[in-house]
């Protein structure tokens, strides 16, 4: 479904992803790994389209996109929920998740629907569908957020670090979204901090350090074979 | 009681126009973080528009339309050939881009029609007075408070209840984000010219039904006041433009009213002295725009 | 150290050349033209003292050039010509009679002065804010040059300042800019401040102080507009407010940016740059006039010549032509490759 090949990010000078290769078959969940700074979330945000490629490429479903705008991604079915959990503050929850659904703003029955599947699935925004974005606790501007990325019907979601900073009851919850997510048939790339969690969702890992592929595999192969505290501690 | 509904129609109808012209330089610059110089110079292209048009014989409304119509075009037309070949090079080289665009047209207008004064057509409205209340006003003054009125709510009903003007507002917050989530981000600059253009060149229309002729420099004035109160409301919020327009029309008449023949020559220095200190009070305006925005 | 006397030496040779070119042809017309390029030479390199270094945008910087007009003029008209001049002016000031080479450095003195006070406090806004205020700055100091009818005669001509500048002065002054503008670059302060340009939150927790650095700069720059400008008032012997306003800003400004911003270089070669061009235009306008080819004045040409080339520089080469290195950096550098080559 998502393969990026010998990926290479620039920030000016800096190399920050150094020749990357990924994949995600249709409806696997893989994960990224790596401590900060490893280059997970420029790896995302390249994928996204709103960093440009220095080299390498991607395809979503077999096509080149590797040149593509953020606005095209999502017309061809690859969702973003980014690290700095970005709601826009002023806007209602329900103007948020309209712009969600902006790509097909003329299918109204069917973002009408799935305006109700995400407000069943998230109770808590439902409540709130008329306050505005910014008053929201960072939990449920998580879930906003991920249903959000949701209302565009993506085939491909990617998730940066959606448990960053939330109460463990809250995080709890979000994983579980994250299983219904994927038991629903969507392809999902997680980049996370919470390894244990993280494996425990995943068919297969990544572990980035220094913006190159340090280790890949099943993720039951990653949590038996890699040595966590040598990744984010740099031993 | 006469001299204090005297004193409302003025600066309703300056204020009003003073709105008007604040919002639409700051749309774009709650989008992109321009502060377009060439803002002024849509209202001498609705003006010169108005001219040429002039002897053609149709109905003035047609012409005034046309003329609008120009300036929004002018408005689209300059962010594509100058402001989005620089836009990712550096703030100060988009401002500077547009301050030479703004020398650059009023010069054009120098050099193809002329330095002098050129009349426009305008409706016999514009020159008469009325009497409301034993209060005698002239008509283009009812005529800008009513257009400020309905521009004000169409723009604001834009803004909140259309995908467009939602998508604008989130765009203004976080533009990436806003294109992440498909909206085209072309979309959204050509929009926000096309909306500094109209209002602009419906402005413009009015600003030059006062003095009834247009002079390649007729922009400066009107961009100054738009600096003015959009740095006194805010420089990011649309609210905060509305209000500044009001109040520097406050200020402005007030002083009118109240300072002697030999002070009020100073009034640009008075006005501009409260800018440069409201802002190292508050170096976001009175009224605090959304969150931090970004760049494209 | 060698390379910065180098650049030092090329481009005051550049000036001297000038100077040495247009004395041995005699031809007035050349003599006011050079004589004005090393006016706007010394303008020019005031704004690069700022923006460069800071890379803020100031469009106040023609207001001091004002400031320094006016303050000179004031303290050079001589006594009995001061009853017809500035019928209005105050007593105290009605009595002096300064040599001129002593009223353009007060004008540069008080221009800076004038920005010391007013402009600390701007200096810690930037951005728009910034560009916002430097430009307000530049309404205030107008307003006030146009209205304040005792010392400046109001938006009417100030005529009768004695002349004072010829072209050796405007040269040996714009020579000393150059080297002022690359002590500066290049002094602590300079070299802080083009830090704080790249990076203003890392230079943050250097412990710079950003603003004061800013304002070093600025009231540095100010002190350059005033000197240029009261050598400008000696030349020209009569002038109004509106010679301090937005058509010479942009002249300015389109200067520095086509050579570039940020190098002394720039700054020295787009001015020369510019002038050619804008002389040579102006005799063709003149020309078109005086033949009456077309049936009204054509003007504006000039400026709307300027105004595409510093589009096009900033499309297509946004650092100007100089963007980083200056010529002597440029010419070592050369010299060392060939010899490692060989």
């Amino acid at each position: 479904m998502l393969e990026v090949a010998d990926l290479e990010v620039r920030y000016g000078a800096i190399r920050a992803v150094r020749g990357i290769s990924l994949a995600a078959k249709r409806g696997e969940l893989i994960t990224l790994l790596g401590a900060n700074g490893a280059g997970k979330s420029t790896t995302m945000m390249c994928i996204a389209g709103a960093l440009k490629a220095s080299a390498g490429s991607i395809r979503l479903a077999g096509e080149d996109v590797t040149s593509a705008g953020p606005e095209t991604m999502v017309r061809k079915g690859l969702a973003t929920v980014t690290e700095t959990r970005d709601v826009f503050p002023d806007l209602t929850v329900s103007e948020n998740l309209m712009l969600g659904s902006y790509i097909r703003r003329h299918d109204r029955v069917g973002v009408a629907e799935d305006r109700e599947r995400m407000l069943a699935l998230f109770p808590r925004l439902a409540e709130r569908s008329a306050q505005p974005a910014g008053t929201l606790s960072g939990g449920e501007q998580q879930m906003l957020v991920i249903a959000r990325a949701m209302m565009s019907r993506p085939k491909v979601l990617l998730l940066d670090e959606p448990s960053l900073g939330l109460a463990p009851a809250i995080v709890d919850q979000i994983f579980e979204m994250i299983g219904v997510l994927k038991r629903s048939g969507l392809t999902i790339v997680l980049v996370e901090q919470n390894i244990a969690k993280a494996l425990d969702v995943a068919d297969r890992a990544y572990v980035m350090r220094l913006g190159r592929i340090a280790a890949s595999g099943t993720a039951d192969e990653i949590s038996a074979a890699t040595d966590f505290n040598a990744v984010y501690l740099g031993g | 009681m006469t001299f204090a509904l005297q004193f409302l129609i003025d600066v309703l109808s300056l204020g009003g126009a003073y709105a008007l012209m604040a919002l639409g330089l700051v749309i774009v610059y709650g989008i992109l973080k321009l502060v377009n110089f060439a803002y002024g110079e849509l209202i001498m292209v609705a003006g010169y528009t108005l001219f040429l048009v002039g002897g053609s014989g149709l109905p003035w409304l047609v012409m005034a339309a046309v003329a609008v119509l120009m300036a929004i075009v002018t408005g689209i037309f300059t962010d594509y050939v100058a402001f989005r070949p620089v836009r990712a090079k550096s703030v100060t080289a988009v401002l500077i881009t547009s301050f030479a665009f703004s020398t650059l047209l009023q010069n054009a207008a120098l050099l193809f029609i002329s330095p002098r004064p050129r009349n426009v057509p305008l409706p016999a409205a514009f020159s008469q007075t009325v009497e409301i209340a034993g209060v005698i006003t002239p008509v283009r003054n009812l005529i800008t408070i009513a257009a400020a009125v309905v521009l004000l709510g169409v723009f604001a009903f834009l803004m909140r209840r259309t995908v467009l003007g939602i998508a604008m507002r989130a765009a203004a917050t976080n533009f990436t984000m806003a294109r992440m989530l498909g909206v085209p981000a072309n979309l959204i600059i050509s929009s926000a010219f096309a909306i500094s253009g109209l209002l602009a060149g419906i402005v413009g229309i009015l600003w030059i039904g006062r003095i009834g002729t247009v002079v390649p420099g007729i922009g400066n004035e009107p961009l100054l006041v738009a600096f003015i109160a959009t740095v006194i409301g805010g420089m990011r919020s649309l609210g905060g433009a509305v209000l500044g327009g009001f109040l520097l029309a406050f200020i402005d008449t007030t002083l009118n009213y109240t300072l002697s023949q030999e002070l009020l020559k100073f009034r640009d220095a008075f006005t501009f002295s409260l800018v440069i200190l409201i802002l190292l009070w508050r170096p976001e305006g009175l009224l605090k725009g959304p969150a931090t925005g970004q760049r494209t | 150290m060698s390379r910065h006397l180098l650049t030092i030496a090329i481009l005051a040779g550049l000036v001297l050349l000038l100077v040495a070119g247009v004395e041995a042809l005699g031809i007035r017309v050349f003599n006011r033209i050079a004589t004005n390029l090393c006016i706007s030479l010394v303008l020019v390199l005031g704004l690069q003292i700022f923006m460069g270094n800071s890379g803020i945008l100031s469009f106040a910087h023609i207001g001091f050039m004002g400031v320094g007009a006016y303050t000179s003029a004031v303290l050079t008209i001589p006594a009995q010509m001061k009853g017809m001049a500035l019928p209005d002016l105050y007593g105290v000031l009605q009595g002096i009679q300064l040599s001129p080479y002593i009223a353009i450095i007060i004008g540069g003195l008080v221009a800076a002065a004038v920005a010391a006070v007013l402009s600390y406090p701007l200096m810690r806004l930037s951005d728009a804010a910034a560009v916002i205020t430097s430009f307000a700055l530049l309404v205030v100091l107008h307003t006030v040059m146009t209205n304040w009818s005792n010392v400046t005669n109001g938006p009417r001509t100030l005529f009768g300042v004695p002349r004072a500048t010829d072209l050796p002065l405007a040269a040996a002054v714009a020579v000393l800019a150059v080297v002022a503008a690359l002590a500066f670059k290049e002094s602590r302060t300079g070299r802080l401040l083009r830090a704080s340009r790249d990076d203003e939150v890392a230079a943050g927790a250097l412990g710079v102080h950003i603003s004061h650095l800013r304002w070093r700069a600025f009231v540095l720059a100010a002190f350059v507009a005033g000197i240029g400008g009261a050598l400008w008032g000696h030349f020209i012997t009569s002038f109004s407010p509106n010679a301090f306003y937005l058509r010479e800003t942009f002249v300015i400004l389109g200067m520095l940016v086509i050579g570039g911003a940020n190098t002394v270089t720039g700054a020295v070669i787009g001015t020369f740059l510019v002038t050619g061009a804008f002389e040579s235009l102006r005799a063709i306008e003149g020309a078109l006039n005086s033949a009456r080819i077309f049936r009204e004045q054509v003007i504006g040409v000039t400026e709307v010549v300027l105004a595409l080339a510093m589009i096009a520089i900033l499309i297509f080469r946004p650092g100007g032509l100089f963007p980083t290195r200056e010529i002597g950096a440029l010419l070592a550098r050369k010299f060392t490759k060939r010899k490692h080559a060989s």
